[in-house]
């Protein structure tokens, strides 16, 4: 059996440097050929069909039908309007899967198989920029009004001062309270308003004794909160200098404290998935939520409690910088490197980055809420909305988005958000917060290394 | 017996049944957790619809996954054959380093296949979708394992009736491992069926898309609906189930009536 | 050598056993030129990805390093520890369980066997959604399992199943078991048709009860199969994505993932590495193909 092992290794071996002589001859070649150059040019290829902005097909890579796909449709339908005979293609691909496809195809060097636009996650928008700047068109010269975007928004897409990413949907994070619950326990929504995280955990406590239900629900480990807890100071777990900025950073431990304070008093109720999550406030076991404003689809998925619900900003920090507003989610649309760029551009600047018309089809249709500031002032925003009360919800949130600290989230961002949240698994166990804080920047560390 | 087998049936049963009655019911109902059909089966059903071409989906599913059976099931059975009926020392060392390729996890290899089939030009494209599991070490050892139960003296018997090696496989030993084929069959077109990962990264083009990769994409926004899921799910499982139903007598009936 | 030492025992004509070894040749070479092309080429790929870091078009070569960087690294040796609890436990009592089932699915007096089959074997055939769905529900906080423990008195108040180390990996076991004891009582099923009843009938003559029936004739007949199965989820195990990734995504922490699912998130969720990815896979092939070969050691004897 030992001579069978050394004979089938041997062989491996054998195959193995073949293959990779053979590689560097045969391989090579094609995999220049194919990439472009390595600054992306301006220029459309020269293998699209047609360089003309008039008519023209793009392909784009987006999810969620009822959502992104829906807004790609309508903005697809006003273009056509003003350019006759303009196509959109849209694959429908899951966020995760779309990582998947453009990691490999980064990896694998065949980036003739990207599409023109691509939607892309904000949070991992600067890591997949930094990672494979191969892969997409720096658009800050295109003529896109990237100043009419909420700041923080657009930030999410820039790397280096330069803009990578048409802002799309808000993330803007909000309250979201049964107002019903509220009342039985003597409060309404004014009194959420503006608070620090104490004071939101002192109300939470004693409408959780008189109505004995928790305020909120979230996934375990409480990573997101501590995310959004941080931007809504203007903190990142980054320095600079792209160092992790884990171990000692007060804001932080602050916002930590507070997580394990609202769990502890039992004003946040830890579930352990997204299903769950979304139970927690559809089967009325909670009396709320704090998220991303695209919550409010599954909110008001439970018919049965409309009109009892109402919108707030969040709670603050109670530190230097601390302020009521944050972001948590979202998405920008990425033109690529293997795009018909003139004609991809000038899409989206007449779509996404230009037309109010959009904006006020795809708020009501799909609950898409923009970061383009014109399209705030459509009356469409300003409608009371009867399943919250008659609230012009809408208007609120982008109002509250306007105030967003702007962070830099680095090529980092996702593992620093679990090696955070492993940790307070850790703390919540009973671990000293500073020893459990120290490895997760060593986590942290050892990963970057 | 029956008791534990009754248990054992029931336990197996219960999520399947669970996605069914689900399929019938609005996301709410199914997050609050009813266990009653519900009447939202037709919404469901307008729904998933308007949201995914389950039609394309399903008819590429399908002929991705009869073709990648009948071929791989062809060439595995051919192999098989070839190692356990002209057993030699060499092609066991051969069957043994052909393991070797089932023990890389896929993540490892799929971008340098991906590679490899997209350097072809055949993304997008059934045989591209086939290639990389068109042979599998696992099936050809399935009819190893199974061929070594055959018994040999038919085989000598068929070469004094003259029959040729070719005509042996397909007439004689063909018809007699009905057990084995039906449960390759059985295995292959479910785990054709439902290879998710792979088709993910070659199908770029919306017609090209499978039933896995639509499910998936229907768990993808932000506001999940439960019930246009189960659904998509009990159309995707009902293929396999009828395979399995409708093959599943042949694992019983076997070989044993048809020796001497 | 291995010629004459293989016509000295099988055939006493030597151009014969020739021309019958090539056409065995024959037979396999399709199979196997496919799996040499499609599985060998990307592995050795794969491996010399292994040997360079870095992202995109950015990758260099590293040497050994990320090998070496796989013995620093505390959430591989965690991953690999929680893989192999799941391997020990679990595919012996799959392997056991789906042998039982398909000896008692085999009675030919056994009324209603196409249903008992069809329903043992659904399970694999769920939609890996739905069955995370399914099994998540159930064991939540105010889900099925604690509801019923509950009731039955045997616990006080729900146990947080998903939400503590121990029982999210009993939970990644118990998914297991419930989708894949059909699957392997399949391969037994076909196996045993190629069994001769008349064996049986000697030892019931004999005297021999259902239960050594089953221990001195079953196991011992189905020995190939039984292999090929320990083989296969032995794999299939040590490669484990799908349960990790969906049932329970590896929490509380990282305590109930797996190294596939580690695999899987180094390479695609969040920073790509795919060189440190490729690294840990091969890591996972030596430790599985060392496995199966001491399988293969213990069970291939003819």
């Amino acid at each position: 059996m030992k001579k069978f092992l050394a004979i089938v290794l041997s062989v491996l071996m054998l195959v193995a440097l073949v293959a990779c002589g053979a590689t560097t001859t045969t391989e090579t070649p094609p995999v220049e050929a194919e990439t472009p150059a390595p600054t992306p040019a301006q220029t459309p290829d020269e293998d699209e069909e047609d360089d003309e902005p008039a008519g023209g097909t793009l392909t784009v890579w987006c999810w969620d039908p009822t959502f992104n796909i829906f807004a790609m449709e309508e903005a697809a339908r006003i273009y056509a309007e003003m350019n006759p005979g303009f196509e959109l293609n849209i694959v429908d691909m899951a966020w995760d899967d779309i990582q998947i496809a453009l990691t490999t195809a980064a990896t694998a060097g065949n980036l003739d198989v990207l599409p023109d636009i691509v939607l892309m996650q904000d949070n991992a928008f600067q890591m997949n920029v930094i990672n494979f700047p191969e892969l997409f068109l720096d658009l800050t010269n295109s003529g896109i009004p990237f100043n009419e975007f909420a700041a923080a928004k657009a930030g999410m897409s820039m790397v280096n001062g330069n803009n990578f990413g048409v802002p799309f949907d808000n993330g803007t994070t909000i309250t979201a309270l049964r107002t019903d619950v509220l009342e039985e326990a003597g409060y309404t929504m004014e009194d959420f308003e503006n608070v620090t995280w104490n004071e939101f955990i002192e109300l939470g406590r004693s409408v959780l004794a008189q109505t004995g239900m928790p305020l909120l629900a979230t996934e375990a480990g409480g990573g997101d909160y501590i995310a959004f807890m941080l931007q809504s100071a203007g903190v990142s777990l980054f320095n600079a200098d792209g160092s992790p900025n884990i171990a000692d950073n007060a804001a932080l431990i602050e916002a930590i404290n507070v997580y394990l304070e609202l769990v502890e008093s039992g004003v946040v109720l830890e579930v352990n998935n997204w299903d769950e999550y979304i139970g927690s406030f559809v089967n009325g076991t909670v009396a709320g939520t704090i998220a991303g404003c695209w919550i409010l689809g599954s909110v008001q998925s439970a018919d049965d409690q409309a009109g009892n619900w109402g919108v707030m900003s969040i709670p603050r920090l109670d530190i230097p910088g601390g302020t009521n507003y944050s972001n948590w989610g979202g998405s920008s649309w990425a033109v690529t490197s293997n795009a018909n760029a003139e004609l991809a551009i000038d899409f989206l600047r007449h779509t996404f980055a230009g037309s109010t018309e959009l904006y006020e089809v795809i708020l009501p249709a799909a609950g898409a809420l923009s970061t383009w500031a014109p399209a705030a002032n459509s009356t469409v925003y300003a409608e009371p909305q009867p399943f919250f009360g008659g609230q012009a919800v809408f208007a609120d949130i982008v109002r509250f988005s306007g105030n967003v600290p702007a962070i830099t989230t680095g090529v980092f961002f996702y593992e620093a958000r679990d090696a955070v949240g492993f940790a307070v698994v850790d703390i919540l166990g009973g671990a000293d917060i500073e020893q459990a804080l120290q490895e997760a920047q060593d986590l942290l560390v050892f990963q970057i290394g | 017996m029956y008791v534990f087998l009754a248990i054992a049936a029931f336990l197996s049963i219960f999520p399947l049944l669970w996605t069914a009655i689900s399929a019938t019911n609005s996301s709410v109902d199914i997050i609050r957790g009813t266990m009653l059909p519900g009447t939202y089966l037709l919404q469901n059903l307008n729904q998933l619809l308007e949201m995914a071409d389950v039609r394309t989906a399903f008819i590429n599913s399908a002929r991705n996954a009869v073709l990648l059976t009948f071929c791989s099931v062809l060439i595995c059975s051919l192999a098989g054959y070839g190692f356990e009926i002209y057993h030699s020392k060499a092609k066991d060392r051969v069957m043994s380093m052909l393991l070797l390729s089932m023990m890389v996890p896929f993540v490892a290899v799929m971008i340098p296949l991906f590679q490899l089939v997209s350097n072809m030009g055949l993304l997008d494209s059934t045989i591209g979708f086939m290639l990389p599991t068109l042979a599998t070490a696992f099936l050809v050892m399935f009819f190893r394992q199974n061929i070594r139960s055959f018994p040999h003296e038919m085989i000598e018997a068929a070469r004094i009736d003259g029959l040729n090696e070719i005509s042996i496989f397909f007439r004689i030993f063909m018809p007699t491992m009905k057990s084995t084929y039906a449960a390759a069959i059985t295995i292959t077109f479910m785990a054709a069926w439902n290879v998710f990962l792979w088709p993910r990264i070659i199908m770029m083009d919306p017609a090209s898309i499978t039933m896995p990769m639509l499910i998936s994409n229907l768990t993808a926004g932000y506001v999940t609906d439960f019930g246009v899921i189960m659904l998509a799910v009990m159309i995707a499982t009902l293929p396999t189930i009828l395979i399995f139903f409708f093959l599943q007598k042949y694992f019983a009936e076997g070989i044993a009536g048809t020796i001497k | 050598m291995q010629m004459s030492e293989r016509a000295i025992t099988r055939k006493p004509k030597l151009s014969l056993a020739q021309k019958r070894g090539l056409t065995g040749w024959a037979f396999l070479a399709v199979a196997a030129g496919l799996i040499i092309w499609m599985n060998f080429y990307p592995m050795v790929r794969g491996f010399y990805i292994a040997l360079q870091s870095g992202v995109g078009a950015n990758m260099q070569f590293a040497g050994d390093l990320n090998f070496r960087r796989l013995f620093a690294d505390p959430q591989f040796r965690q991953t690999i520890s929680t893989t192999f609890l799941y391997l020990v436990v679990q595919v012996p009592i799959m392997l056991l369980t789906a042998l039982a089932l398909a000896s008692m699915l085999n009675n030919r007096n056994l009324k209603g066997r196409g249903i008992f089959r069809t329903a043992i074997f659904l399970p694999c055939t769920v939609g890996l959604v739905a069955y995370a769905l399914v099994f998540r529900q159930m064991f939540a906080f105010d889900g099925l399992i604690n509801t019923i423990l509950i009731n039955v008195g045997i616990l006080e108040t729900g146990h947080n199943w998903l939400g503590t180390a121990w029982s999210a990996r009993l939970v990644i076991i118990l998914g297991l078991l419930w989708r894949w004891t059909g699957f392997n009582m399949i391969f037994y099923l076909a196996g045993l048709q190629n069994i001769d009843r008349s064996i049986y009938e000697a030892a019931r003559i004999d005297g021999a009860n259902p239960f050594q029936q089953f221990w001195k004739i079953t196991i011992p007949l189905l020995r190939p199969v039984i292999l090929l199965t320990a083989i296969m989820s032995t794999n299939g195990t040590l490669q484990l994505l799908d349960e990790s990734l969906n049932l329970t995504m590896g929490g509380p922490g990282i305590t109930s993932r797996t190294m596939a699912h580690q695999i899987f998130a180094t390479a695609f969720q969040g920073n790509p590495n795919i060189g440190y990815a490729s690294a840990m896979a091969f890591v996972i092939f030596v430790m599985v193909a060392v496995l199966a070969l001491l399988q293969m050691k213990v069970g291939d004897k003819r």
